[in-house]
């Protein structure tokens, strides 16, 4: 290809990559004609474009002669910027030392920015290699990476230098609060509360106002009754599994106030779980919230059989050494044998299958606590026999 | 079982299901709303192949020459939003409990900062204007192409206060220079 029919496509080429209001980088630049290529052979070091109108030979010796706008071809002398534009100076990055303080250079959240950052980076997404370079775009001249939230104003030495600067404000930890246990145990109370950080002109947040309140409710000094009535008041917000109680509050427009009103809340519930009204002593077994063995059948059954037992063996009168019942005392009185071990593991073992599951381990301890109560020895099945 | 993603009116399917075909098909909706997390800019679609070659918004059209310059911007169409280009409207307006809020607010304010950087930066800016904000403040960055000093320091000076007078909160301009405008050409399509 010669040199003017290679320069006449570069110059189709720039005008339709530039001509037109296509692209955001508008060079309404005037394209090369034939013409004037002497004249960017010789300026070709020029650096900004120099533009000139329609050069009109001055004629003025001759006779004017009217010329009819359009009807002649007016040739036009134009220059062209076909070289691109470079940059004055050297980007910052080539200038740095490798022992920089990189803290002094990117000291707090910026925009990341090519000619600053010293390390090479890519960002993009190529389809196919045969787009682009062939490889993501890099740093230079890439929108994708001004986007994106940075990190190099928290380099591990920005780090340390922030470390350093709040030292003097830390304090030691208080001592006696070196577990979670005696943290719990000073602290019962856990407050929490929500902050909100969001983009707006305003730093306030309805959201925030909402306070969470939680604590053990084995913190509180509770007698059975208080602390029945206690659970009962405060319904659902009780973690029977954790014995946790969660108080929210989020009626009133201020975090403060919501957090007053929770420990008014506290105080009231907690006072009122004492108080005892009249009304509560109506309660019957119907309305029993769990079994008690004392209120119930079973206990009257039990003290009528082990005195019926004991009642028969004294009329058969049998030497001491083949007693029915063992630990019987001689006096079997309704609080002598309430007090018994035997009677207590059976109240135990009858309480637990009724209040909780009838598991296989309640079960066993039941039948256990029967065996026991009444004297019936286990049966020692030897391997051999069984077989 | 479909899912409906609020912020960008993304029907979530599972893997299992036929019919859509999404970016993050093979991803719970969750990690969609995690992937989506900031910006408030193009709505991402989910489409089938049929929809998808008839969709021709925000797409580039080929020339006959594959001589039309585009930047990496222009070569990613708006469903690949949060894919392979990110937005460029960064703040917490698309998130849960702050669309109510001040969504439309920010989507307005950006709006106007596009239009007065249009007008005010004629012709310098390289790139589109990414308009970034961190609780209070508004960060504007992009490139421009290399002018003298004094004109870009008085650009930046007069920009900064009337903007921050207009939105009532400070502005900051983060303005980066590329050599010419062409460096910012991708490909050729």
């Amino acid at each position: 290809m010669s040199a003017i029919s290679l320069r006449s496509w570069l110059s189709c080429r720039l005008r339709k990559l530039f001509g037109d209001n296509h692209f955001g980088c508008i060079y309404n630049r005037p394209y090369l004609t034939s013409t004037n290529l002497q004249n960017v052979q010789e300026n070709t070091d020029r650096k900004y474009v120099k533009y000139e109108d329609e050069i009109v030979e001055k004629e003025t010796e001759k006779f004017r002669v009217f010329e009819i706008p359009g009807l002649k071809r007016v040739q036009k002398e134009r220059w062209i910027q076909y070289k691109k534009r470079e940059f004055e100076a050297q980007p910052r990055f080539k200038q740095m030392l490798p022992d920089q303080d990189w803290t002094k250079i990117w000291p707090g959240p910026a925009t990341f920015k090519w000619s600053v950052v010293p390390f090479p980076v890519r960002q993009g997404f190529i389809p196919r290699p045969t787009i682009g370079d062939g490889v993501p775009p890099g740093k230079y001249a890439n929108t994708e990476l001004i986007k994106i939230p940075n990190f190099l104003h928290l380099t591990p030495a920005h780090i340390q230098q922030h470390c350093q600067a709040i030292k003097k404000f830390c304090t030691p930890w208080p001592a006696g609060l070196e577990s979670d246990q005696k943290c719990h145990k000073h602290f019962p109370l856990e407050v929490v509360t929500q902050d909100y950080c969001f983009s707006g002109s305003s730093v306030r947040d309805a959201r925030a106002r909402s306070v969470t309140v939680q604590f053990k409710l084995s913190d509180l000094d509770f007698d059975y009754h208080a602390r029945d009535k206690f659970i009962r008041l405060v319904g659902p917000r009780y973690n029977k599994n954790t014995d946790e109680v969660t108080l929210t509050a989020d009626r009133c427009p201020l975090k403060t106030q919501n957090y007053d009103f929770i420990v008014y809340l506290l105080t009231a519930l907690y006072h009122e779980s004492w108080t005892v009204e009249l009304w509560e002593k109506e309660k019957t077994l119907d309305d029993m919230e769990k079994y008690f063995w004392d209120l119930n059948a079973s206990r009257k059954t039990i003290l009528k059989l082990l005195k019926q037992i004991h009642t028969i063996e004294k009329n058969l009168k049998l030497s001491s050494n083949v007693k029915a019942l063992p630990y019987m005392p001689e006096n079997p009185s309704e609080e002598n044998v309430l007090a018994l071990k035997e009677v207590q593991s059976y109240k135990e073992a009858v309480t637990d299958l009724f209040n909780e599951d009838e598991t296989k381990k309640n079960l066993k301890k039941y039948k256990e606590a029967v065996r026991t109560l009444l004297n019936i020895p286990t049966k020692n099945i030897s391997i051999s026999q069984r077989q | 079982m479909a899912a409906y993603c609020r912020s960008c009116s993304v029907i979530m399917q599972k893997v299992n299901c036929l019919g859509a075909c999404h970016p993050f098909k093979s991803q719970s909706l969750l990690l969609h709303y995690i992937r989506r997390g900031f910006g408030t800019s193009t709505i991402c679609r989910a489409l089938n192949p049929v929809q998808n070659k008839n969709l021709r918004a925000g797409k580039q059209k080929v020339s006959i020459n594959h001589d039309k310059p585009l930047t990496y911007e222009q070569t990613q169409p708006p469903n690949m939003i949060g894919v392979s280009k990110s937005w460029n409207s960064w703040n917490s307006g698309s998130l849960n409990g702050e669309r109510e809020k001040n969504a439309a607010q920010i989507v307005f304010e950006d709006i106007f900062i596009r239009k007065f950087m249009y007008g005010t930066w004629h012709n310098l800016f390289a790139n589109e204007v990414i308009i970034k904000r961190r609780y209070n403040q508004i960060i504007i960055a992009g490139l421009i192409e290399q002018r003298n000093h004094n004109t870009i320091y008085f650009l930046i000076g007069y920009t900064e206060e009337l903007l921050s007078f207009l939105l009532k909160c400070p502005v900051k301009i983060e303005i980066q220079t590329v050599a010419d405008k062409k460096d910012m050409i991708f490909r050729y399509i």
